[in-house]
């Protein structure tokens, strides 16, 4: 299977760095894996994992995708935001997307996607048409990340925010896969719902019954990281060359084109 | 051609798992370009009595010789010396897998000390799975323990001799080769499933550092799909000749077929 002729785009992907100082180096050997695996375009951000980052801490984080961003052409950059500060959420959005060429919104598990905190960010968010990717999971030890969103959340979310292209991050992040799946089950067919594929789960039949749960036109390919686990699920989960076909590239390039600023 | 050291067959009761019949396995595995495996029988980790789960095996391995058989055994269950010595004797298995997460004993016990070196004296190895499944999404009544590498390390330097493959275990150059670049635990093996390759070629680091006779190729097949365990050592950055030998001869030499 020549996977590559279909230019396969990362859906979630990283970089890493401190104090708004990016680690060049490490970029360099993400960006020569997925050279290696044949991945054309790798979308990145910069999470903050606590409890409640503050303005300076996200906007730090931003320069750090923002660096990459400039030095490799390859990266797609997503901007991290803490929604709790609303203003300067907004703002950083205006300047990470609007002005500096970001593509998307990245949330971390500061909040629920389906908290009314998000209005503001989600709104600007459809204005802006771009996507916003949660961190999500069904985790056995929901003590561990007590505000991670599952797809329940999302059920939710879709509803308050209907304008809004949503994306529950990495069905093989970890955490019961056929849990999310089953809710997902319900979701509104009309909704602007999507779910990547990432993270390092490769459990037989994950993405096949990823795409019989939600179809195929709102799966799209990612590995956050986990390289040869992202580009390998989906070659086994015996989709047609159309399903290939969206999942790798067209899902993404389908929702880019819905961008409303240059 | 592919020899693959970590697949397993019987029913695991916690999801629904495709292909865990035997025939069903070796068609997923044939399939993928593999031409023999290592097998383990899933029944061991739940049976009390888990002697009953290699006669099982046995018979579907006798029946079967693209499959070379993997008995599962408990040190605190009675008569496991009879059995293990039955196993090597009468059932032709190459390998003992040892679960203490499931059968409630420490590495560090007598029990498991005991077992080991039975075991290497018989020149069996002893296959370690570090987890069988990702314990962040288990069903409520599985086990949420996972085996740390330097736990099975340090169990491997208590007998002299012993060789310990250490299967679905995300390892780090860092954990297991020393200041020196040395092997910290010479006796252990390591099956690749879950060693990331192609990002930090750390795959690449560990054959450098372990030599490539420690490192087997598996794929955690029928649990888990093969094709991200075929494209970690196809993009390892290995020569043709350690590729060759991780992916066939590593497997068979260490069971001795």
């Amino acid at each position: 299977m020549n996977y590559m002729i279909y230019k396969p785009v990362d859906f979630h992907n990283h970089v890493s760095g401190k104090k708004g100082k990016l680690d060049k180096k490490e970029a360099e050997s993400r960006l020569e894996a997925a050279e290696i695996l044949g991945i054309d375009k790798v979308c990145i951000s910069r999470p903050l994992t606590w409890d409640s980052p503050s303005p300076e801490e996200f906007r730090a984080a931003n320069e750090i995708t923002l660096s990459a961003m400039s030095l490799f052409k390859r990266f797609i950059g997503f901007c991290y935001i803490n929604p709790g500060y609303s203003r300067e959420s907004l703002d950083e959005m205006e300047k990470c997307i609007v002005k500096r060429g970001m593509s998307g919104v990245k949330l971390y598990h500061q909040y629920f996607i389906c908290d009314p905190a998000l209005y503001p960010v989600m709104e600007y968010a459809a204005d802006l048409g771009v996507p916003v990717l949660m961190h999500a999971g069904k985790l056995t030890d929901p003590l561990s990340q007590p505000r991670l969103s599952n797809a329940s959340h999302f059920i939710r979310a879709v509803k308050m925010f209907p304008r809004t292209m949503i994306v529950q991050a990495h069905i093989g992040g970890g955490g019961d896969w056929e849990w999310n799946l089953r809710v997902l089950e319900d979701m509104d067919p009309s909704a602007k719902f999507f779910i990547d594929t990432g993270g390092s789960v490769v459990d037989n039949g994950i993405v096949r019954r990823t795409v019989r749960a939600v179809g195929e036109d709102r799966v799209l390919f990612a590995t956050d990281g986990g390289m040869e686990e992202g580009i390998g699920k989906v070659l086994d989960a015996g989709l047609s060359e159309n399903q290939l076909k969206k999942i790798f590239s067209g899902n993404f390039y389908n929702i880019m084109s819905e961008r409303r600023v240059k | 051609m592919i020899f693959d050291i970590n697949t397993s067959t019987g029913h695991w009761p916690f999801r629904k798992v495709s292909n865990e019949n035997i025939g069903d396995l070796e068609k997923m595995l044939v399939e993928k370009g593999i031409g023999g495996a290592a097998v383990v029988n899933t029944h061991g980790l739940f049976y009390k009595n888990c002697q009953d789960s290699n006669l099982e095996l046995a018979e579907m391995v006798s029946k079967n010789p693209f499959f070379t058989g993997v008995a599962t055994l408990n040190p605190l269950y009675p008569a496991w010396e009879k059995d293990l010595d039955l196993c090597i004797k009468d059932l032709g298995m190459k390998g003992l897998r040892l679960v203490p997460q499931y059968h409630g004993y420490g590495l560090s016990s007598h029990c498991a000390r005991e077992i080991l070196s039975a075991s290497s004296s018989a020149g069996l190895p002893v296959f370690i799975p570090s987890r069988v499944v990702d314990v962040r999404q288990r069903h409520w009544m599985d086990t949420g323990q996972t085996i740390d590498v330097r736990e099975i390390g340090n169990f491997s330097l208590g007998v002299a001799g012993s060789r310990i493959i250490v299967t679905e275990c995300a390892i780090y150059a860092s954990q297991v080769l020393g200041t020196d670049n040395k092997p910290l635990y010479p006796g252990l093996f390591f099956e690749t499933s879950r060693i990331s390759s192609a990002l930090g070629r750390e795959l690449a680091i560990l054959v450098k550092g372990l030599g490539a006779d420690h490192l087997i190729f598996g794929s955690g097949a029928p649990f888990k799909e093969i094709t991200p365990a075929l494209l970690r050592v196809k993009h390892s950055g290995c020569t043709d000749e350690e590729i060759r030998k991780i992916s066939w001869d590593n497997g068979r030499t260490v069971l001795g077929i």
